[in-house]
C-alpha cells in the first residue's frame, strides 16, 4: 500500500500511522504528546497534517495511514495551525527556562524555536501553581504541564501502576493523582516512569535539581546494581559526583526500554555515602578491622574449610542475592553444591 | 375499557411542573371525588404540552379546550363551568396578542396550528406512564412491523429512503449510519441512545423522553434489529430526573409486554436495553466521549478513525443516534420511507423540532416541516417579540452553532441553508434575542460555556477557547485592543481547524458568526468603547445615560427632582442638551428604551420629567462668551444641530453667525413638528438662551439667495451646513401634479409659518411615522372631516410613538392599514381620489419586517381631495452651486468624506443633522453639532499648531442618593391632556406636564443603575 506524504510516494503496511510513514521516510512532523512506547491519542495538535479531502486537519500520530491518501505536511494552513498550538502551550501556565532542569532537553523548547515564536501574543497571566516537592524523589512543578497526557498513559499504559490521570475539565484540567492527592500520599510507588517521559520540566528528579543540566553532565551508561534484571541507565556525572539517573526518552535499549524501578532510578546516593563500606574488615576480638581483600578471602576460605571439617559440609547455608546476575547465581550455588557440598543453598527472590 | 365522557389532561412536563401543574392535577381530583364526578371523568397526566409559556396547561376533551397558566384555585371554577355546565372558562383561554379575542380549541391557536408533529406525535396527549395508551396511538407497530415482516437490511433500506438525518446536529444519514454497523462483522453490537442533552436553551429531547418515552424504545427496537445489537445504552443525563424515571418505567412496561428482552414478539430477536446516568459533562454529548463515558471511563473524546459503526462501545460496533432522530423511526417504517421524503426540502427531510426560547412570546417546543423558514417559526409560531421590541437575532444550535440576523430570517430550515449563514442546525435550540441583546456579551457567553465545558485533552480547544474569553472579556470590559477582532478570526479559523472533536471545532461559531453580522458592534465597544445594547455594564454608568446620544445624565437630574432641587437638575441638563424643554416634549427616548425598570413594570417617563423640570425650574442665567478667536464661523440652518454647533464654538471664543431661511430660528423642530406637540414659546425661550452666548442669529437670510454660498466660504473660516431636511418625498406614482396633493413637510411648514392653508375635507395621508401622524392631527385642526392614514404594514410595524397613535385615534384619524396608494386620480386638475392596493404581509426584509407583497386585484379607490405623502424627506442643497467643491451625488445629497461622520470633501465645510443623516431625531441633531463643533475646532487648532481645547472644569453638583427600600410594581404616571373636544379645533399643547405630586412619584420610580456599590 502507498501513501503520498509531500509528494513522495511511500510504501507502508497495515496499521502504521502517517506519522510513522513519514518518520521511515525521512518526513520530519513534529510531536509532543506522542511517544513511540504509547497509544496515540492525538491531543497536542503539533503533528497536523493537511489530508487531501478531509474537512478539517488531522493529527498524524493518530491517524492510520491509507491507501492513496495524500498527505502535505508543511502548508501554510498546517503551520498555522501548528505554530498556534505551539504559541497556545507556551502562554500557558509558566515556562521559565532559565531555571529549569530540562532547558537543552524540552520539547516545546524546541518547538518554540524552530517555529520562531518570538513574543507570543497571549499575555495574560496565568495564577503561579506552588511546586510539589514533598517527596524526596519527584518535583511536579504544574506550571510547565502542557497537559500532554504522557505521564498519565506511561503510568496506564507502561508501568501499570494506575496512579495518574486527567482531573477538571477546561481550565481546570489537570493530570495527577486521584482527588488532587501528592504522590507520597497517592498509591504513586515513584518508578519515575512520568519523569523520564515528561517532554517540558514539569516532572523531574528532585536530587539533581540545581545540580547540573545539559551539557555540564556525562552520562555513563551502566547497568543496574540493583537486581538481576539488567536495566541499562545513563549515570549523570558532574565534577565525578552523580548527580542522577535518567533512562533515554527515545530508543531506550532493552531489556528495560527506559522504564526503571524506584531504586534503579532514585536510589544512588549510597554511592557517596561516607558511611559505605569500601575495604573487606575482619573481626577481630570484637572490634573491625581493616583488611586486604587477600586477607579476607583466606580468612573466609580458613573458616569455610574448618567448619565442613568439624560439622560437615551440612553446617553450612548459602544465601544469594537478588542484585546478583544469573551468572553470579548460577556460581553460587555451583559453589556450595560442588565445592562446599551442600544443598543448602537459596535465593532471597525465593522468600 | 372503562369510558368517560370527558378528559381532563393537565400537563406534567418539567415546565409545567415549575410553575405549579402538580398542584392544579391534585385539585382537579379533589373536585371531581367533591362532586361525585370520578367515574364520569377521567384525569390524565401527560407529557410536555409544548406550549411551555402558557403553563400550567390544561386541555379539556372531547372539545379540545386549551387552557393556559392553570391554577389550582381555578380548577373549581373549570369543573363547575366547563364540566357540569358546558360553559367553557373564557378566562383561561389562550388570547390573540392583538385583537385579545380568546381562541378555545387548541388546533386554533397559531401557536399550534403551523406545527406538523411526527416526533412529538403523542405529545400532550398521552400519559407517559402508560405503555397501553401509547399501543393505542399506534405504538410499537413499527417495530412489530420490522421484526415480523422485515429483513434488517429491508428495515435499512427503508430509513435510507426516508432520508432522516441525524437530529443531534451532526445530519448525518441516519440509514447509512446503520447499514455500515450492519456490515461490521462482530458478535457482540450496541444501540446507544444519546439523551445527554446539554446546549444551552435546548430541551427537546427531555421533553420527548419525558412525554413519550415508548417512542425511542421502539426506535432502538428497531436499530436494533437492523445493525444486530442486542444490548442498548440510552445515555440520559442525571440532571433530566423524570426523564430517567420515565424511560425505566417505559422498559420495565416494555419488558413485561415482551416488547424488550429476550425472543420479542416470538421474531427470535432480542435486545435489552438500560438508561445510563450521565453526570453533566457537555462534552460527554460526543460520541466517542459519551461511549468513554458509558465503559467507565472519563468522558474525552478520541480521533476517528476508527468510526464507532466498526470500533464503538468496548469497541465494538456501535450506533449512536440522538432522541428525536429514534423518536422519527417507528413511524418510518409504519408509513415507509417515501412518506417521510415527501416532507422537507431537496436535502433536509421530514420535520424538526426546536426548542424556541428567550425574547419572544411563545416560548415552548416547536415542531416543523424541514424548509419552515426560520422568521415563520419565530413571529408566527414564536409570536414574535415581547414589549414591543426589535428582533435582533436568533441563536440556532447553541453554543456550537452561529446566529441568524433580521436579514436572514427568510432563510429555510435546512441543514445545507443554515451552514451557509454559519450557523448550525444542531440539535435545534433556538434562543431568540431582541434589541437588548450585545451580541459580543452572547459571544462571550457562549465562549465561557465552551471553554468551561472544553475536557481539556486538545490543546486548540483548551488553550485556544481561554484566549478567546480573555479578548472578549476585556472587549466586554472596554479595554479591547485595536487588532481583537482579527486576533479572534484567527484563532478562531485555526481552532475550528485543528481541534480534536466536534466542540472545538464548532465552538468558535457563535464568536465567527457575531463578528459577521454585528461587527460594528464589536468596533463599537473597541474605539468607542460603548456597549449600543447597554449590557457590558464596564462600559457605562447607567444604561439610560449610555443610551442617549448626548450621554444625558438622567439617574442624576431625576434624582434631583426627588430631591426637589429643581435648579440644579437644570444645570444637569444642560452640560449637554441645550433643548431640554424641546427633548422633554418631542424626544423619542432612546434612554427609556434601556430602562432598567422595565424589566419589573414600565420604563421611567425620563422625558416627562425632563419637561417638568424644563417648564417649572429655574433656569441659570446665561453670560455672554468674549471672542477670542480670530476665525469666524457659519452657520447655515437654525436648528437643533446648527445651533447646537453655535453654542459650542461660541463657548470656545468663537465668533458664530446663523444663517437662517425662515422668519423664525427652530429648523425642522418649528416648522416640521405641530405646535400642539411642541409650544412655540419653548423653542424660542431656548433659542434666546444661546443668543445670549453672543451667536447672532440672521433669519429671512436665504444662502444662495440673499448671500452667496462662495461668498459665505471665503468669509467664514468654517461653514457648517445645518439645512434640515424639508423636501417631502414623492410617492412616484401617476398624478402628482394634481391640486390636493402636499408633501408632509411642505404642509405641515405652512401651516407652522402661520399661512391659512386651505384642505379639503377628505384627507389621506401616505406612511406610519411621527411626520404621517403629525400631517393626520394637524389636518384635523385645520377642520378636515375625514382624516385617513394609508399604511403599507401594520400597526406594530409602524414607527410612530404608540401615543402619538392613541391620540390620532382619539381625535378621528382612521388608520388603514395593509395598503398602498397606486395611482392618484382627479378631474381638472383636482384631485379626486387615491387607488389604493391592498397589501399582504410576505417574507422578511432586510431590518426583519415582513415586506409588504400587493395583492393583486384589490384595487380600489378611496375618494379623497387632499392627500399628503409622509414617507420620507431630504434636504433641498440647490443652494450649493453645480461645480462646487462640496461634492454632492446625483439627486443632489452632499457627500461625506471617507471614513467621516459630518466633514465634507471640502476643507472646513461640515454637514450635520437631517441633512447628513435623513430624517432623525432632535437629540440625535444635538449630538452632531457637540461633534462638529469638536471636529471643527480641532481641525483650526492643529492647522495653526495649536494644543488642543481643553474642556473647562465641570460645575460640581452633588447627587443624592435616595432609593426605596422596597421596590413595588408601579407603572409610568400617565401624562394629563386635555380632553379631546377641547383640543381638536385649536393648536394648543394637548399634553399638560406633570404635576408637583407626579414628578416626584415618578422620580421615585427610578432604580439609580448609576450607583456604584
Amino acid at each position: 500500500m502507498v501513501l503520498t506524504i509531500d509528494g513522495i510516494k511511500c510504501e507502508f503496511t497495515q496499521g502504521q500511522t502517517v506519522y510513522e510513514v513519514a518518520k521511515e521516510n525521512g518526513v520530519y512532523i513534529p510531536v509532543l504528546c506522542h511517544h513511540e512506547q504509547i497509544k496515540p491519542v492525538g491531543a497536542c495538535r503539533v503533528c497536523v497534517v493537511e489530508v487531501e479531502k478531509a474537512r478539517s486537519l488531522i493529527a498524524s500520530c493518530a491517524m492510520p495511514a491509507e491507501d492513496g491518501m495524500i498527505v502535505y505536511t508543511n502548508t501554510e494552513r498546517v503551520l498555522k495551525a501548528r505554530k498556534l498550538a505551539v504559541e497556545l502551550l507556551l502562554t500557558q501556565g509558566h515556562h521559565n527556562c532559565i531555571t529549569c532542569e530540562s532547558s537543552g532537553n524540552c520539547v516545546l523548547q524546541d518547538l518554540v524555536y524552530s517555529l520562531g515564536i518570538d513574543t507570543p501574543r497571549f499575555n495574560e497571566p496565568e495564577k503561579l501553581k506552588e511546586l510539589e516537592q514533598a517527596n524526596e524523589m519527584i518535583v511536579r512543578d504544574m506550571n510547565k504541564c502542557v497537559l500532554c497526557g504522557l505521564c498519565v498513559r506511561a503510568c496506564n499504559e507502561v508501568q501499570v501502576n494506575q496512579v495518574l490521570d486527567y482531573a477538571g475539565r477546561g481550565p481546570t484540567a489537570s493530570v495527577g493523582p486521584a482527588f488532587g492527592l501528592t504522590y507520597e500520599n497517592s498509591d504513586c510507588v515513584f518508578c519515575g516512569e512520568c519523569v523520564r517521559i515528561c517532554p517540558v520540566g514539569a516532572l523531574i528528579e528532585k536530587q539533581g535539581r540545581f545540580k547540573g543540566r545539559g551539557k555540564d553532565l556525562e552520562l555513563v551508561r551502566t547497568t543496574c546494581g540493583y537486581c538481576g534484571v539488567g536495566c541499562q541507565m545513563d549515570v549523570n556525572v558532574k565534577d565525578g559526583k552523580i548527580v542522577k539517573v535518567t533512562t533515554p526518552r527515545e530508543d531506550a535499549p532493552a531489556p528495560n526500554n527506559g522504564s526503571l524501578c524506584i531504586k534503579g532510578r532514585f536510589g544512588y546516593d549510597f554511592v557517596s555515602n561516607p558511611e559505605r563500606l569500601t575495604k573487606p574488615m575482619i573481626r577481630v576480638g570484637g572490634e573491625l578491622k581493616e583488611a586486604t581483600w587477600d586477607e579476607a578471602i583466606s580468612y573466609v576460605a580458613e573458616k569455610l574449610g574448618s567448619i565442613k571439617k568439624q560439622s560437615g559440609p551440612d553446617a553450612i547455608a548459602g544465601f544469594s542475592s537478588a542484585r546478583c546476575t544469573n551468572e553470579e547465581n548460577y556460581l553460587f550455588q555451583k559453589f556450595l553444591r560442588a565445592v562446599v557440598g551442600t544443598n543448602n543453598v537459596d535465593h532471597c527472590a525465593r522468600l | 375499557m372503562k369510558v368517560f365522557r370527558a378528559h381532563i389532561l393537565v400537563c406534567g412536563g418539567t415546565g409545567c411542573r415549575a410553575t405549579g401543574s402538580e398542584a392544579v392535577q391534585q385539585a382537579v381530583s379533589k373536585e371531581l371525588a367533591a362532586k361525585g364526578l370520578l367515574d364520569e371523568v377521567a384525569i390524565v397526566e401527560t407529557g410536555c404540552n409544548g406550549f411551555c409559556a402558557a403553563g400550567p396547561i390544561m386541555v379539556v376533551y372531547p372539545e379540545g379546550t386549551f387552557y393556559q397558566h392553570v391554577q389550582a384555585e381555578d380548577v373549581k371554577e373549570i369543573i363547575e363551568e366547563h364540566i357540569i355546565k358546558g360553559r367553557p372558562v373564557q378566562r383561561l383561554m389562550y388570547k390573540e396578542p392583538v385583537t385579545e379575542k380568546a381562541i378555545p380549541h387548541m388546533l386554533d391557536i397559531p401557536f399550534f396550528g403551523k406545527q406538523q408533529l411526527i416526533a412529538l406525535k403523542n405529545r400532550g396527549l398521552i400519559d407517559a406512564e402508560k405503555i397501553d395508551e401509547y399501543i393505542a396511538r399506534e405504538g410499537y407497530m413499527g417495530a412489530a412491523k420490522a421484526l415480523t415482516e422485515m429483513t434488517p437490511e429491508e428495515v435499512i433500506e427503508e430509513v435510507k429512503k426516508s432520508g432522516l438525518r441525524g437530529r443531534g446536529g451532526g445530519g448525518f444519514p441516519t440509514g447509512m449510519k446503520w447499514s455500515f454497523a450492519r456490515k461490521s462483522q462482530s458478535d457482540v453490537k450496541f444501540i446507544l441512545c444519546n439523551a445527554d442533552e446539554g446546549d444551552p436553551g435546548a430541551f427537546m429531547d427531555r421533553s420527548i423522553l419525558e412525554a413519550d418515552p415508548h417512542a425511542v424504545l421502539e426506535g432502538m427496537i428497531i436499530g436494533g434489529y437492523s445493525i444486530g445489537a442486542n444490548k442498548g445504552y440510552i445515555y440520559c443525563r442525571a440532571e433530566y430526573p423524570l426523564a430517567i424515571k420515565r424511560l425505566t418505567l417505559a422498559i420495565a412496561q416494555a419488558k413485561e409486554y415482551g416488547l424488550l428482552g429476550e425472543d420479542i414478539l416470538g421474531s427470535g430477536y432480542s435486545l435489552d436495553i438500560e438508561v445510563y446516568q450521565g453526570a453533566g459533562a457537555f462534552v460527554c454529548g460526543e460520541e466517542t466521549a459519551l461511549m468513554a463515558s458509558i465503559e467507565g471511563k472519563r468522558g474525552m473524546p478520541r480521533p476517528r478513525p476508527p468510526f464507532p459503526a466498526s470500533q464503538g462501545l468496548w469497541r465494538k460496533p456501535s450506533v449512536l443516534n440522538n432522541v428525536e432522530t429514534f423518536a422519527n423511526i417507528s413511524q418510518i417504517v409504519q408509513k415507509g420511507g417515501a412518506w417521510y421524503s415527501s416532507i422537507g426540502t431537496e436535502r433536509s427531510k421530514g420535520t424538526k423540532v426546536f426548542a424556541l426560547t428567550g425574547a419572544v412570546n411563545n416560548v415552548g417546543l416547536v415542531e416543523v416541516p424541514m424548509g419552515t423558514p426560520i422568521g415563520d417559526i419565530i413571529f408566527d409560531i414564536g409570536g414574535g417579540i415581547p414589549s414591543g421590541k426589535q428582533y435582533k437575532a436568533a441563536q440556532l444550535g447553541g453554543p456550537s452553532g452561529g446566529c441568524i440576523p433580521a436579514g436572514a430570517l427568510n432563510t429555510p430550515t435546512d441543514y445545507e441553508e443554515i451552514i451557509k449563514l454559519g450557523a448550525i442546525m444542531g440539535s435545534g435550540g433556538l434562543i431568540v434575542m431582541d434589541e437588548d441583546t450585545c451580541m459580543v456579551d452572547t459571544a462571550r457567553f457562549f465562549m465561557e460555556f465552551c471553554q468551561e465545558e472544553s475536557c481539556g485533552k486538545c490543546t486548540p480547544c483548551r488553550e485556544g477557547t481561554k484566549r478567546m474569553l480573555e479578548i472578549l472579556q476585556r472587549i466586554c470590559k472596554g479595554k479591547g485592543r485595536h487588532g481583537d477582532i482579527e486576533l479572534l478570526e484567527e484563532l478562531a479559523a485555526i481552532i475550528k481547524d485543528s481541534a480534536l472533536c466536534g466542540l472545538g471545532q464548532t465552538a468558535p461559531n457563535p464568536v465567527l458568526s457575531t463578528i459577521r453580522y454585528f461587527r460594528n458592534e464589536y468596533e463599537a465597544h473597541i474605539y468607542d468603547k460603548r456597549c449600543p445594547a447597554a449590557v457590558c455594564s464596564d462600559l457605562f454608568k447607567s444604561p439610560c445615560q449610555h443610551a442617549c446620544p448626548i450621554e444625558m445624565d438622567v439617574p442624576a437630574y431625576i434624582a434631583l427632582v426627588r430631591a426637589g432641587r429643581l435648579e440644579d437638575a437644570y444645570r444637569v441638563m444642560l452640560k449637554t442638551n441645550p433643548f431640554p424643554g424641546v427633548c422633554g416634549r418631542v424626544c423619542p427616548q432612546f434612554c427609556a428604551n434601556k430602562c432598567r425598570r422595565a424589566q419589573l413594570d414600565q420604563p421611567m417617563a425620563i422625558a416627562w420629567l425632563k419637561r417638568y423640570i424644563a417648564d417649572n425650574g429655574r433656569k441659570p442665567k446665561i453670560e455672554a462668551v468674549p471672542v477670542t478667536r480670530k476665525e469666524k464661523v457659519a452657520i447655515i440652518g437654525a436648528g437643533p444641530a446648527g445651533l447646537t454647533a453655535a453654542q459650542d464654538l461660541a463657548k470656545r471664543g468663537y465668533k458664530v453667525t446663523v444663517f437662517e431661511e425662515l422668519p423664525y430660528a427652530g429648523g425642522m423642530m418649528r416648522y416640521a413638528i405641530p405646535e400642539y406637540r411642541l409650544p412655540r414659546n419653548v423653542i424660542a425661550d431656548e433659542v434666546k438662551d444661546i443668543e445670549a452666548l453672543g451667536v447672532e442669529i440672521r433669519t429671512n437670510t436665504r444662502v444662495g439667495k440673499d448671500i452667496t454660498f462662495d461668498k459665505l466660504r471665503k468669509e467664514y473660516a468654517i461653514v457648517v451646513l445645518a439645512i434640515g431636511a424639508h423636501n417631502s418625498w414623492k410617492l412616484d406614482i401617476e398624478g402628482e401634479d394634481l391640486q390636493g396633493v402636499w408633501g408632509a413637510t411642505e404642509f405641515l411648514r405652512e401651516v407652522n409659518l402661520g399661512k391659512n392653508v386651505k384642505l379639503g375635507s377628505k384627507v389621506a395621508i401616505v406612511g406610519g411615522g411621527n411626520s404621517a401622524i403629525d400631517a393626520a392631527r394637524t389636518a384635523v385642526r385645520l377642520g378636515a372631516k375625514d382624516v385617513t392614514i394609508l399604511y403599507r404594514r401594520e400597526r406594530k410595524d409602524m414607527p410612530a410613538w404608540e401615543h402619538e397613535i392613541v391620540a390620532a385615534e382619539h381625535e378621528g384619524v382612521k388608520i388603514e392599514y395593509l395598503v398602498a396608494p397606486v395611482k392618484l386620480v382627479g378631474e381638472n386638475g383636482k384631485l379626486n381620489g387615491v387607488v389604493c392596493q391592498r397589501m399582504k404581509l410576505g417574507e422578511f426584509d432586510r431590518s426583519g419586517r415582513r415586506k409588504p407583497v400587493p395583492v393583486s386585484g384589490s384595487e380600489y379607490t378611496l375618494s379623497v381631495d387632499t392627500i399628503i405623502p409622509a414617507i420620507s424627506q431630504s434636504a433641498d442643497t440647490s443652494f450649493i452651486p453645480d461645480g462646487s467643491d462640496v461634492a454632492k451625488d446625483k439627486w443632489g445629497k452632499i457627500q461625506l468624506a471617507p471614513k467621516s461622520k459630518n466633514k465634507t470633501a471640502a476643507d472646513g465645510v461640515f454637514i450635520i443633522g437631517d441633512a447628513a443623516t435623513g430624517p432623525a431625531t432632535v437629540v440625535e441633531a444635538i449630538a452632531m453639532g457637540h461633534k462638529v463643533a469638536q471636529d471643527a475646532d480641532a481641525a483650526i487648532r492643529a492647522k495653526n499648531g495649536e494644543p488642543a481645547f481643553k474642556e473647562p472644569e465641570e460645575e460640581k453638583i452633588v447627587i443624592p442618593f435616595e432609593v426605596s427600600e422596597e421596590l413595588v410594581e408601579t407603572p409610568k404616571g400617565a401624562m394629563p391632556e386635555m380632553e379631546v373636544a377641547a383640543r381638536v379645533a385649536n393648536f394648543a399643547e394637548v399634553e399638560l406636564g406633570y404635576t408637583k405630586d407626579m414628578a416626584f412619584k415618578e422620580s421615585c420610580r427610578c432604580l439609580r443603575c448609576d450607583a456604584e456599590v
